[in-house]
């Protein structure tokens, strides 16, 4: 299965969303990152044909997605930047309801509901309407209905939002271990979500990819450029004006910040291992990010 | 088949459509019928001239209403009317002010227009012809009513532009009406009311945001995705549309009905509805009429929903779909004095804007050189109007499939 995304293009007026974007995915995890208005919702809904490039395509082993109309949309699961649900239905209501909007044969249906629900720790609230739920459960109900149908493509926007830290982690792990040899792209604007999970990570601004690789592909590409260096506590908001400062962290008097910069920035900063967060630093610097 | 069955459900989820199903139930079926027979239509009255002064006994009433008039036998003839308007006048009326209300004294002053010569030429008498007509000089009632509606049809043609043809038209089916005509207690069936119209707010308030609440709920994108996208769906909503169009339209009129049997009985359907409007040239009995009404609410409800949902599918805003739907309904009426006679006579032919009382009247239209009498237009364009939304309702909600 390949996911051929080529030279796609979305204007809105004079403002380009998305840039002549291109990449071609196999099954695995690809990781979308980028600031708030970087295009990477954009980016989705036309992965998930719901919105009509300027110009470019999507192929799904060389055929139009667009083309393929429900035959794609079969394969395809989603989930929104914002999810919206039927607030009087309950959770088990919801899911069977777009199970039969994908056209999910009704015992094989209840059978997923179940399964799902128990995935995402929903089972206790199964029966319960979905306006009285948190955010997190909400959106736990939201990656339920993309899973709904097993999807061989898996998009999901800002999955992470609202879910409290132990949530996210449950996260990651269900869609490590759901991607084997399916597609799945994920969203979001916090790294540690992609690093975990992600085999390639997309940086994304301004409408292009900045930047794509693995993480440690990505970590590498700054390799050498993340510096440490401990100042006197008074004299850190100088060296975070000249510096794109990633971390701050105190010391007794003094403060250790973690610096990244072409340069070495002081005789004093030593070279230390780069993490996603450093290259994401890099790309977009700290005001940008 | 079964998203058909969700999409039905989850519209019946909504506190807004039970609370317009009670409302719609309270106020057609239990304050517009019931409460109609128990008390305000058919109550015994202590003050003819406030309903809400009658006695909680409808049910009584009728009853005796109905055994009371059986004396005067089970034709209508000159003697009938004779008798009944010679009983009227040994009654007196402020000793007993409720005879005037429900008893058949309304179908003889009806009839008593027949006999226009009897009334006081001088108007001295400042009270009905009832009270003082000479019922020996009540006679010819059948010869008197064919003469006023001839007169009737011509002075039509000649003022209003009625054909010869649709004059001889009206007057074949006249001719159709058996005489002399049954009789027995005919109020009840003159006072049956089947107000569409009132259905339509209900209508509008959960059909109105059948496709554009999607917009509000933010639900597009993810339906967008699914594999039968929003084509099929627009397909199942309209027919869960419909679904609760008939249910609604099934609850009313089955209310109505059933009280209508539990009040009136069934006795009397096989009268004219001449008794309801001398003048009227249907050959049809009250039992047809009330079919006719009943059909002409189906469609008109069946034709409004589908409007209804077109202008849901139209706009993505809940209140704009609603207002746009009730202004079909009663910016006509609103507005009537100041439309242009055309397009209020157009605009009768809306679903649920007309009205099914067009059995009592003249009116003829010309399709392809062949007059239709009105009430066959009027059963028939709001089911048309309904079924050419419906396609357009979907398309308009299919095409918005990229979001």
């Amino acid at each position: 299965m390949e996911l051929t995304i080529d030279r796609l293009t979305k204007h809105y007026g004079s403002k380009i969303a998305v840039d002549r974007v291109s990449a071609t995915l196999t099954p695995g995890v690809y990781g979308l990152l980028g600031a708030n208005g970087a295009g990477k919702t954009t980016l989705m809904r036309m992965l998930c044909a719901i919105l009509e490039p300027t110009s470019g395509e999507v192929r799904l082993d060389g055929k139009d997605v667009v083309g393929m109309g429900p035959a794609y949309r079969d394969v395809l699961g989603y989930l929104p930047q914002d999810f919206g649900y039927y607030p009087t239905y309950t959770a088990a209501e919801f899911l069977a309801y777009v199970a039969a909007l994908k056209g999910i044969p009704r015992e094989q249906a209840k059978k997923r509901v179940k399964e799902l629900l128990g995935m995402l720790e929903l089972t206790a609230v199964a029966d319960k309407k979905i306006k009285t739920f948190s955010g997190g459960m909400k959106q736990r109900v939201g990656i339920a209905q993309a899973m709904l149908n097993n999807p061989q493509i898996l998009i999901l926007d800002e999955p992470t939002s609202g879910l409290d830290p132990k949530e996210r982690i449950r996260l990651r792990n269900l869609l490590s271990e759901y991607a084997g040899d399916k597609i799945v792209i994920l969203s979001t604007h916090i790294v540690s979500d992609v690093e975990a999970i992600a085999d390639v990570v997309f940086v994304m601004n301004k409408g292009q990819f900045l930047v794509h690789g693995t993480v440690q592909e990505l970590a590498e590409q700054v390799r050498g450029k993340v510096w440490e260096l401990t100042v006197p506590r008074e004299q850190a908001r100088l060296w975070q004006e000249d510096f794109t400062v990633a971390n701050y962290r105190h010391e007794g008097d003094n403060v250790v910040l973690r610096i990244i910069s072409d340069e070495k920035p002081s005789d004093g900063a030593v070279p230390c291992e780069p993490i996603l967060d450093d290259a994401y630093l890099y790309y977009f610097g700290a005001k940008e990010a | 088949m079964e998203l058909f069955a969700l999409e039905h459900k989850r519209l019946w989820r909504t506190t807004r459509v039970w609370l317009c199903v009670v409302l719609c139930f309270l106020y057609s079926v239990v304050w517009g019928s019931l409460m109609w027979y128990q008390w305000l239509g058919f109550g015994s009255q202590n003050d003819s001239t406030d309903m809400y002064d009658n006695n909680f006994d409808g049910y009584t009433a009728i009853r005796d209403w109905q055994e009371q008039f059986s004396r005067f036998g089970d034709e209508w003839t000159d003697e009938t009317l004779q008798k009944i308007v010679a009983e009227y006048q040994g009654y007196d009326i402020y000793e007993k002010p409720g005879l005037q209300s429900k008893g058949d004294w309304m179908v003889a002053y009806k009839c008593l227009k027949l006999y226009p010569e009897l009334e006081d030429p001088e108007g001295q008498q400042y009270q009905p012809l009832i009270l003082y007509a000479d019922t020996t000089k009540l006679t010819d009632f059948y010869q008197r009513r064919a003469d006023l509606l001839e007169f009737t049809l011509e002075a039509t043609r000649q003022n209003e532009g009625m054909t010869e043809a649709d004059k001889q038209m009206l007057l074949d089916m006249n001719s159709q009406i058996k005489e002399p005509w049954p009789y027995e207690w005919t109020q009840g069936w003159a006072d049956l009311t089947f107000d569409w119209p009132e259905l339509a707010p209900y209508i509008a308030i959960v059909l109105g945001f059948l496709f554009s609440g999607e917009w509000h709920n933010s639900t597009a994108p993810m339906l967008h995705t699914t594999k039968y996208g929003w084509k099929k769906l627009a397909r199942v909503k309209v027919l869960s549309g419909l679904a609760f169009a008939l249910e609604l339209y099934a609850l009313i009129a089955g209310g109505k009905v059933l009280l209508q049997l539990i009040y009136l009985g069934t006795s009397g359907w096989d009268l004219p509805i001449q008794y309801v409007n001398l003048m009227a040239v249907a050959p049809w009995n009250m039992l047809q009429a009330e079919l006719y009404e009943l059909a002409f609410g189906l469609i008109g409800v069946f034709g409004y929903a589908g409007l209804v949902m077109l202008m849901s599918a139209l706009v993505k805003n809940n209140v704009l779909a609603l207002v746009f739907s009730l202004a079909f309904v009663y910016v006509p009426d609103i507005l009537g004095r100041y439309l242009p006679k055309w397009l209020l006579a157009v605009s009768q032919y809306l679903p649920l804007v007309g009205s099914s009382s067009d059995i009592y009247g003249y009116n003829v239209f010309h399709i392809f050189g062949k007059g239709i009498w009105s009430p066959w237009m009027l059963i028939t364009v709001p089911g048309l109007i309904g079924i050419v939304c419906i396609p357009f309702a979907i398309r308009s909600w299919a095409r918005r499939e990229r979001v």
